[in-house]
């Protein structure tokens, strides 16, 4: 196990190099230049990228890049806040922190509310319980997050006035409340979802009959015996939906005034700010290969029999 | 049954044929006066004497008519009762630092500014944010007036700011010095406000290495400014002297009109050298920052709010109004409005564009002046014949456009000058040039092509029948009518409205194939430079308030000439009314060459 983490984590690091060269690559690829403003000339421009080294070989940009990670250094923003370090922008203004606090909260909700709720689906099946939460799930999977969250604010916020407009830096329970619920209502009913059809499959098998001939009780059946074999599929899906949450908040983000990294990851792209391209990136891809070998150790953990270095042999 | 069903279709196909052969002498009429030469029958004479014949020959060669101006544009914003005594300026800047009726103001203009550094802003919100922080030689003072509407809203101009008072002398080069003598003033930190202070700020933004968006900005005013931005002289010889403490020596290179209101831009702002350079870029932090106007940043949490409070070493600061601005930061603006109505913001300036209505309604929304222009290039490559280019101006439906697309109270457009720019002796430069009948865009086509043929450009319909008229000679001079045009415009959905509305005009009326194509703005700009477009959208805000500003957009060679326009007799105006410092004859230069922009050429 030990080994196989180290060599994971080996290959981690090549990964990261591979996407970061990648995303340079892509990003330098599409036209335009950060400078591109209504009234900009050619020599304006020109000035602008040569005073934050953009005139150089692009193998000496990308060298400069890798070589400012290792060091901590993300270079300097070209143009969402002209100046300012990436890194302090990420995570010295409490950008990722924030998102952070909106993607884990999201995903506790989804996780805790979506798995009973498929079990009860699965428990209660063909009765009515069941199909109401069918329909609620296949409408929580069918209604975009910018949607519910704006029907949120105006239903709560606007109208009833419970809760508040602006929820900025979601220092009070009151404004984490619809942000969390508004980016956490898709995963909760996708998990829902699978849940409820990994339970079925799980209840039809041969060892649930034996337990349940062994006179366990059901709640007993349910969460020790077929939960745990049905959460395999669940896992699969939490694992990159924690990223995904994370850069997937940017309408919630937008919608509450949250400054979060959502917005810096979907709109230095539009603004050609090359250095938050690569900074939230990389600190994304980071993410999502460290939530993926969480992943692979939760298979382990949850299903003892899978044996992680065999299947990577 | 059946039969009486037979009877009908049968009366109904002969009365169908009767009708149709009815029109068919219209038809070949119609048919028949398309054909240039025009002909055109004035109706009243016929039957009583010879039948009169008018017509007009055109000439496909040069001609302008490389943009057309769709609107001008307004601001427009919504604010609490209770609140009063703001300012404004149609150039867009806001002031609070009057305001009364609330000690702490909750504002919000825009989102996260791209930085709050007076030498590197380039947007309105960032330019509000150094009005409040800085003042420069010259200041915004209110007129006591009200700007529209609203009796809250007052019109400020300029008065002299940290310059107690200036001369100015003519040089034996002809060159002109202008003086100032700064009042006694202290920064934020209690260290008074010296000539070196805007000597050194004034040599940094035209200093190529701060590479600033408004490094131009004295371009061709104060001496060696281009030269410096060119990289052909350094910024130490740039014509602005600090010949002591309280003494400011700059010298222009030839009579500028707008030069003293420059001197009120946010990009010239005085800087504490010592400042910007301890801190590098984080200089304008609350932590760093030291300023000279009336209010101090003093919290700026990114992306959320900046606070300023007000700056107790401010000479004036007796006469403030609110203790505390708190400008809120929020790209969203149904974010913006939920907030507004729910009683956080007293003053929003975007909202959705739907709810100007209901808001106005309310009387919570102002709409008033903007300078600033909305319009398209003609591609003088693709679109090759001048009549084609004014004919696709000709037939954009700008009342229309105003009033059901954009909505949002713009006015339409009379030629590229936007409404507000003034000419030397104070009077509406849009306005002027199209006094006495036609907008001015129009003068030259009204005297030439439609006078002669019995139409007045005012009305809609005429303007059609002129369009029609000028292409299909275009095409008979060999323009090829059917080849696709593409018009582009940045991604938006504001921007693709307008564009599907001219799109819509030009294919009803001229029978054109325009195809819309979005980009992101940065790809677009690259297609803009690159010219590989029919039809290209882009706004203009003017900067000062002189012609020019728009004018020379469109001179030879000019970056901003996107639509490759080539015309030695307007680029020989500009240029002639750039050497005059102001008076009548820049005047009438101008105002002919706003002309000569929206001319043709006849056989």
């Amino acid at each position: 196990m030990t080994g196989y983490v180290l060599k994971r984590i080996g290959i981690s690091f090549l990964t990261l190099l591979l996407v970061a060269a990648i995303a340079f690559a892509l990003m330098n690829a599409i036209p335009g230049s950060p400078f591109y403003t209504e009234k900009s000339t050619p020599e304006m421009i020109a000035r602008a990228e040569a005073k934050y080294g953009l005139d150089k070989p692009l193998p000496v940009q990308f060298y400069n890049y890798i070589k400012g990670y290792f060091s901590g250094d993300m270079g300097v923003s070209l143009k969402m806040q002209e100046g300012t370090p990436v890194a302090d922008i990420i995570f010295n203004q409490g950008k990722f922190e924030l998102s952070l606090k909106i993607g884990i909260a999201a995903l506790m909700v989804a996780v805790c509310l979506g798995i009973p709720l498929g079990v009860l689906a699965a428990y209660n099946r063909g009765k009515w319980i069941d199909s109401f939460l069918r329909v609620f799930t296949t409408i929580g999977v069918a209604v975009p997050s910018f949607v519910m969250a704006t029907l949120m604010l105006i239903v709560f916020a606007v109208n009833l006035q419970w809760l508040p407009v602006r929820s900025e830096q979601l220092e009070t329970f009151s404004s984490c409340v619809m942000p969390v619920l508004a980016v956490a209502f898709y995963p909760m009913c996708y998990i829902a979802k699978l849940t409820r059809t990994s339970m079925l499959d799980a209840i039809g098998q041969d060892y649930i009959r034996t337990a349940r001939a062994k006179g366990l009780k059901t709640g007993k059946i349910l969460f020790k015996h077929a939960l745990r074999n049905s959460l395999i599929p669940v896992i699969t899906y939490v694992g990159p939906l924690t990223a995904g949450i994370i850069t997937g908040s940017f309408v919630v983000e937008t919608t509450f005034s949250i400054p979060g990294l959502g917005k810096y990851f979907v709109s230095s792209i539009m603004n050609r700010d090359y250095p938050i391209i690569m900074g939230t990136t990389v600190v994304l891809a980071a993410l999502i290969i460290v939530m993926n070998l969480f992943v692979d150790i939760a298979y382990k953990i949850v299903d003892p029999r899978i044996n992680l270095a065999k299947a990577e042999d | 049954m059946k039969k009486a069903l037979a009877m009908m279709l049968a009366m109904i196909m002969v009365f169908s044929m009767v009708a149709c052969a009815k029109t068919e002498p219209e038809e070949t009429a119609s048919d028949e006066a398309s054909k240039a030469p025009v002909v055109v029958t004035d109706d009243a004479e016929v039957g009583l004497e010879e039948e009169e014949e008018v017509s007009i020959q055109t000439s496909g060669e040069g001609g302008g008519f490389t943009i057309a101006p769709l609107y001008f544009y307004t601001n427009k914003y919504c604010l609490k009762e209770g609140i009063d005594n703001l300012g404004y300026t149609s150039l867009g800047y806001f002031f609070f630092f009057n305001a009364t009726g609330k000690e702490e103001l909750n504002l919000c203009i825009a989102s996260e500014p791209e930085t709050i550094d007076p030498g590197l802003v380039a947007s309105v919100d960032g330019s509000t944010y150094s009005q409040h922080q800085f003042e420069g030689l010259m200041k915004y003072v209110s007129t006591n007036t009200a700007v529209g509407d609203d009796p809250s809203l007052l019109n400020y101009q300029i008065a002299p700011g940290m310059a107690e008072s200036y001369t100015s002398k003519t040089n034996e080069d002809g060159t002109i010095t202008y003086t100032f003598t700064l009042r006694d003033a202290l920064w934020s930190d209690g260290q008074p406000v010296t000539a070196a202070d805007f000597e050194y700020a004034w040599k940094r933004i035209v200093n190529p290495e701060t590479a600033s968006d408004y490094g131009y900005i004295l371009d061709g005013i104060v001496v060696n400014a281009a030269e410096i931005q060119a990289g052909e002289k350094t910024p130490d010889e740039l014509g602005v002297v600090a010949v002591d403490e309280k003494t400011l020596d700059i010298t222009i290179l030839t009579e500028c009109p707008y030069f003293i209101e420059l001197c009120a831009f946010s990009s010239l702002m005085p800087l504490r050298q010592d400042v910007v350079e301890a801190n590098g870029t984080a200089w304008t932090d609350p932590a760093n920052i030291v300023v000279n106007g009336p209010y101090k940043a003093t919290e700026w949490v990114h992306d959320s709010v900046i606070v300023m409070e007000k700056n107790a070493n401010y000479y004036d600061v007796e006469a403030l109004g609110p203790e505390k601005i708190n400008w809120y930061l929020s790209d969203s603006e149904t974010a913006i409005l939920q907030s507004y109505k729910a009683g956080d913001f007293d003053f929003i300036e975007t909202f959705p564009a739907d709810e100007i209505n209901p808001l106005k309604e309310s009387g919570d929304c102002f709409v008033v002046p903007y300078v600033g222009t909305y319009y398209i290039y003609l591609n003088c490559e693709n679109i090759p014949d001048w009549r084609a280019r004014a004919a696709i101006t000709l037939v954009i439906d700008r009342e229309h456009l105003v009033t059901n697309v954009t909505q949002a109270g713009e006015v339409p457009a009379t030629g590229m000058v936007a409404a507000g720019i003034q000419d030397s002796t104070k009077a509406d430069f849009a306005a002027k040039n199209s006094e006495g009948g036609v907008p001015s865009m129009y003068k030259w086509l009204q005297e030439n092509c439609a006078d002669p043929l019995g139409l007045d450009l005012n009305n809609y319909e005429d303007c059609c029948e002129l369009a029609t008229i000028l292409l299909e000679q275009a095409v008979a001079d060999g323009f090829d009518v059917s080849k696709t045009l593409y018009y582009c415009y940045n991604t938006s959905d504001s921007h693709q409205v307008i564009a599907e509305a001219v799109q819509s005009d030009v294919a009803n009326v001229l029978g054109m194939n325009m195809e819309l194509t979005n980009q992101d703005w940065n790809v677009y700009t690259n297609g803009l430079a690159e010219g590989t477009f029919g039809v290209a959208r882009l706004g203009w805000i003017a900067d000062y308030n002189d012609p020019v500003t728009y004018l020379e957009l469109f001179t030879n060679g000019n970056s901003y000439n996107y639509g490759l326009w080539v015309s030695d007799e307007y680029t020989d105006l500009i240029a002639s009314a750039k050497a005059l410092g102001g008076g009548a004859e820049r005047d009438a230069i101008l105002y002919e060459a706003e002309i000569v922009l929206f001319s043709g050429t006849m056989a």
